[in-house]
């Protein structure tokens, strides 16, 4: 299953003008799990879902309470570069909401 | 046993909601002991610091509701104005509100903090020693250099709750800041009354962005919570809207890399051992830690990188669709090799870019397709030189190239794309970048921020009451 058809909110945004943070959130318990144990939501299946090295993932973070996972990177594109397409780091959640979440970070297959 | 201290919050860059008096006199049903409203930040960029300029958000006719039920009552008030929140920007907001009391006939006495960082306090910091590092470790920064602060044009910093503190603690009818720690100004009269820091900081947090940690989201409503030494409880103010723990943990994740971890000026903000729990009217909150560090106030600089001009081209040919990135491609290689443009692009002075919307402007390089695939796409050609006649030259430049120049299998020969814009390269003016991003240390929390008391609407004299030697000082430079 893809990320996008397993939570309800995706939510991209700068957290400061250097770092990007994807908060997600899951509708409910089953696919909270399945997004839990994921190999996506891991510091290597982000960094692959980007095609950027592991250091510039900050992490992936977790809370039960309310079934929500936040991913953190260093933004590769920031308001510093001339030509930086998304100011807001509003719209940059797509390579990973698009992956798969039993994708395998060590081949990178993601059928 | 300390009273509890009540907080009216909203956010004052937004426009608040047609219902929002009912809000307001719900909250004072409740009990308001002060009114606070964040209008700075740095979400945008470095545009707004560098170039002076600020988004017309009218901040001063965003607060009028609450200013006027903040005066009935009695209650102080805490801005922050001016979104980059440099003096330029805090006096063309100050001016407003001089407009705002005048028309009203209010005349509160308020104290003023001005956030604009002096060249001469880093160089001096830097002089006895003081390293000054970036605030993140992903900035593209280093240590502060004696070159970094001449080649910056406008410093500011987030100035955290004491010289707000310090205003209140005098008495005034309300605080009215530039840049500023947005978390700070919510904590100050709960600092100043004896609420632990971590409860203030974590109530802040909560209320920084007005109804916005309530659902559904609007920052455009407010937010009330009270405050004693143990927690909060936090309530929505509408209908419309109400506080869940759901909502309030969500919040305390938005715009922040790490969910539960923030560093602030004299310590970290610890929310692992955080708990919610449902009230009647609204949430619990508890278990916030408070980890003591020392000092920092983290500043925001911005420097000129140049001058923009951008055009835009439409393509709906199927043909050259098909081939669009070769296309966009030869046209950026036309512009590198002109013989009037090779040493600038050498040098630096100019640099471009083509976004396909269609097929690769908003993931750039990291965008896996490789071919457009609807009926049509749109080229915008961005240019950034170190002059604007430069930049037009060049932007123009490509834009010829794409409209005339050939391409294999062409039959649009009389022109390859539609020109929605004139002039065809459009000036877009400044580009900054962020030259400083970082934290300075300062033994004295009160060194930085510099604070008056003034009555409004202020006369044309601009006269002011400094409030101390240190103050007047920093006012004569």
């Amino acid at each position: 299953m893809r990320l996008y058809d397993c939570a309800d909110i995706i939510r991209s945004k700068n957290a400061g003008p250097f770092t990007l943070t994807i908060d997600l959130f899951f509708g409910d318990d089953a696919r909270y799990d399945l997004a839990r144990r994921s190999a996506l939501l891991t510091p290597a299946g982000v960094a692959r879902a980007y095609g950027v090295s592991e250091d510039r993932v900050v992490g992936v973070f977790w809370d039960d309470r309310i079934r929500a996972a936040k991913v953190s990177l260093a933004r590769w594109s920031t308001c510093n570069d001339a030509l930086c397409p998304d100011l807001f780091g509003a719209h940059l959640h797509t390579p990973l909401a698009s992956s798969d979440l039993d994708a395998d970070p060590q081949n990178g297959d993601t059928a | 046993m300390t009273d509890p201290v009540r907080i009216l919050g909203f956010v004052n860059h937004i426009a608040p909601a047609p219902d929002i008096e009912e809000e307001i006199a719900q909250a004072f049903e409740w009990g308001v002991d002060v009114i606070v409203a964040q209008g700075t930040g740095s979400d945008w960029g470095p545009y707004w610091l560098g170039s002076g300029r600020q988004p017309a958000a009218n901040q001063a006719a965003n607060v009028e509701p609450y200013v006027r039920a903040a005066l009935e009552h009695g209650v102080p008030f805490i801005f922050s104005f001016g979104i980059a929140g440099s003096d330029r920007h805090l006096d063309t907001c100050l001016a407003a509100f001089d407009e705002l009391c005048r028309r009203n006939g209010w005349t509160p006495t308020l104290g003023v903090v001005r956030s604009e960082v002096d060249a001469q306090i880093l160089h001096q910091a830097l002089n006895d020693g003081t390293e000054i590092r970036p605030a993140s470790s992903y900035a593209p920064l280093t240590s502060l250099t004696h070159e970094d602060i001449d080649t910056t044009d406008r410093i500011v910093a987030l100035i955290g709750p004491e010289p707000v503190m310090d205003l209140l603690d005098q008495g005034v009818d309300g605080v009215i800041t530039g840049r500023a720690l947005d978390i700070g100004l919510f904590m100050a009269l709960p600092m100043l009354r004896g609420i632990p820091s971590a409860i203030a900081a974590h109530a802040g947090k909560m209320l920084e962005c007005g109804g916005l940690a309530l659902e559904p989201g609007d920052s455009g409503r407010s937010i009330w919570a009270s405050l004693d030494e143990d927690g909060f409880e936090i309530r929505s103010l509408t209908p419309a809207a109400r506080a869940s723990v759901r909502s309030l943990v969500s919040h305390t994740f938005y715009e922040r890399s790490h969910p539960t971890w923030e560093e602030n000026p004299g310590g970290a903000l610890d929310l692992s051992q955080a708990t919610y729990s449902e009230t009647e009217l609204g949430i619990r909150c508890e278990g916030a830690q408070w980890h003591q560090a020392p000092y920092t106030l983290l500043m925001e600089g911005a420097r000129r990188r140049g001058y923009r001009s951008v055009t835009l081209l439409g393509v709906r040919e199927p043909e050259l669709l098909a081939q669009a990135r070769a296309w966009t491609d030869a046209a950026e290689d036309a512009v590198r090799q002109a013989p009037r443009f090779a040493e600038a692009v050498a040098s630096g002075r100019l640099t471009l870019g083509t976004r396909i919307f269609g097929l690769d402007a908003v993931l750039g390089e990291l965008e896996p397709n490789t071919a457009v695939t609807g009926h049509e796409a749109g080229v915008l050609i961005d240019v950034v030189a170190d002059s604007q006649a430069l930049a037009d030259e060049a932007a123009y430049y490509a834009f010829i190239r794409m409209f005339i120049g050939p391409y294999p299998g062409r039959k649009t020969t009389a022109g390859n794309a539609a020109a929605p814009l004139m002039p065809i390269a459009i000036p877009a003016g400044e580009v900054f970048e962020f030259s400083m991003y970082h934290l300075l240390p300062l033994e004295d929390p009160l060194a930085v921020g510099i604070r008056t008391i003034e009555t409004f609407p202020r006369d044309t004299s601009g006269h002011s009451l400094a409030v101390d030697a240190t103050i007047e000082e920093g006012q004569s430079r």
